[in-house]
């Protein structure tokens, strides 16, 4: 792919490069020319199938260029392989004694850029809001938290992060980051959670450690507390001091002995319904400021967003009709493909791929077609006419 | 990061059809068993990821399960069926 610039020339113009093998056409790379320094701009999505070419593009520009603009603005979606390429660059780039600048990565790719280490190897411009660096101790816990594994330096981490499949457990890795990050960053946070309902009950399923868990447990347990009101009623609730707190007396003694004396719980809405809260603990009685409080309610609203993306806003009732209805429609496939084999002599693989051709053929879905193949077996039986070399089926 | 320059598998681009379907694994778990697929959702998940090669058969039905969701979008049969013994066999007999 790298043989593929055509302009790379200080001056020159900018040369598209959009990658052959991308069946939706979405994802491309411009190259141009500031000054001195060349530009490349990312548009649409890298994952595993173009990370390769966005790295020997890259590759083919560090090897002839000192100073290196990658414009993230119009990217749409990046996976750890593609974070994987971007840091392996980096790191390679900054060896070789050259300047990567990384120009306006959104909010998302600026954390993980973060996280990842590849921040401090690179230069950041056109930031919008204005970055702040975390500090080493809240790099390293959000790095725990993402890998479960010791605080690691390039390139040995990237090597984890790519190794990870992008979307296996996305939901859990995702929340266990949003309580990483809303631990480091809102202030008095001693502990945070994320309760969901799951199976009709509350269930902690991120949460920073043991302590944490157990608070939670105590609130499902007594049925009473913040994160329950918050999950069911879907708003916030605050208690600033449990010294003073009435609303919760079997609960609040319970978190008092566990050495807690403040809790901020926010809903997690998905489709404007209630499924979890995500819940701050503190040691200090009036731990909360307004500002954390806004903080706690942005950490939510992603959450929210990572839930409402995996279909967690599926009520159980919802998950049940449709497994249900999933289990006929196999049936009756089952039912159409056995018919099949018995009227054409055919395995049933093969009698499957008949099913599908009509299917796709007709434009009607699959079951339609297998409930049409059924109950041609029924006209038979009712003596209907069925005229030598008639389709069955079509 | 040797494994970031293998080459591109078919089995990427499905996901990459199941994320331009909007459907999450689950949803495409239920869609795929719906039409008799028979992998649990951790094994269809690896596929898509790459990492376990479906069976012939694996391979038509999720496609058949990604295009009757681009068919409920409005598409038209985007994802390509692969090229199964059993096709073969269906398409000689047609003829």
């Amino acid at each position: 792919m790298g043989n593929g610039l055509t302009s790379d020339q200080p001056g020159g113009r900018g040369a598209e490069v959009t990658t052959a093998k991308d069946p939706f056409g979405q994802f491309a790379i411009t190259v141009g020319f500031e000054n001195a320094r060349a530009v490349l701009a990312i548009r649409g999505e890298v994952d595993r199938v173009n990370a390769p070419e966005l790295g020997a593009i890259l590759d083919a520009v560090i090897e002839r260029h000192r100073s290196v603009v990658l414009d993230l603005a119009e990217l749409g979606f990046i996976n750890g392989w593609g974070l994987g390429v971007l840091a392996a660059q980096a790191a390679r780039h900054r060896r070789s004694g050259g300047t990567l600048t990384i120009r306006s990565p959104s909010a998302v790719v600026l954390r993980l850029l973060d996280i990842t280490g590849v921040a401090e190897v690179v230069l950041l411009e056109n930031l919008d809001p204005p970055h702040r660096h975390l500090d080493a101790e809240q790099s390293s816990e959000i790095a725990e938290a993402l890998l479960g594994s010791e605080p690691y330096h390039l390139p040995s981490h990237v090597e984890k992060i790519t190794a990870i499949p992008a979307d296996i457990d996305v939901v859990d890795g995702a929340l266990r980051l949003v309580v990483a990050l809303a631990r480091a960053t809102v202030g008095g946070a001693d502990g945070v959670s994320v309760s969901l309902r799951r199976h009709g009950h509350l269930a902690t399923v991120a949460a920073s450690n043991q302590t944490i868990s157990d608070m939670d447990a105590s609130q499902y347990a007594t049925g009473e507390g913040p994160c329950v009101d918050a999950s069911v009623k879907g708003r916030w609730f605050h208690a600033e001091s449990l010294e003073t707190e009435t609303r919760w007396p079997a609960f609040t003694p319970k978190a008092q002995a566990l050495g807690i004396n403040a809790i901020l719980s926010s809903p997690l809405l998905a489709e404007d319904r209630p499924v979890g809260a995500l819940n701050i603990y503190s040691r200090t009685a009036m731990a909360f400021a307004p500002k954390d409080q806004e903080l706690a309610s942005v950490f939510a609203a992603e959450a929210s967003l990572v839930l409402a993306g995996a279909g967690v806003d599926v009520t159980d009732e919802q998950l049940s009709s449709r497994r249900h209805a999933a289990l006929a429609t196999r049936r009756v496939i089952a039912q159409a493909e056995g018919v099949i084999m018995e009227r054409e002599g055919v395995e049933a693989d093969d009698a499957y791929s008949m099913l599908c051709d009509y299917s796709r053929t007709s434009n009607r879905p699959f079951r339609e077609r297998a409930e049409d193949v059924v109950a041609s077996t029924q006209r038979l039986r009712l003596g209907a006419e069925n005229e030598p070399g008639q389709s069955h089926y079509g | 990061m040797a494994e970031i320059s293998a080459a591109a598998q078919p089995a990427d681009v499905l996901d990459r059809y199941r994320r331009n379907a909007g459907l999450s694994h689950g949803d495409l778990w239920l869609r795929y068993f719906e039409l008799g697929g028979m992998s649990n959702a951790f094994e269809l998940e690896a596929i898509l990821c790459g990492a376990l090669e479906p069976s012939p058969h694996d391979r038509e039905v999720i496609a058949h399960a990604l295009n009757e969701r681009f068919v409920e979008l409005g598409g038209n049969h985007p994802v390509p069926y692969s090229e199964s013994d059993a096709k073969r066999r269906w398409e000689e007999r047609k003829r």
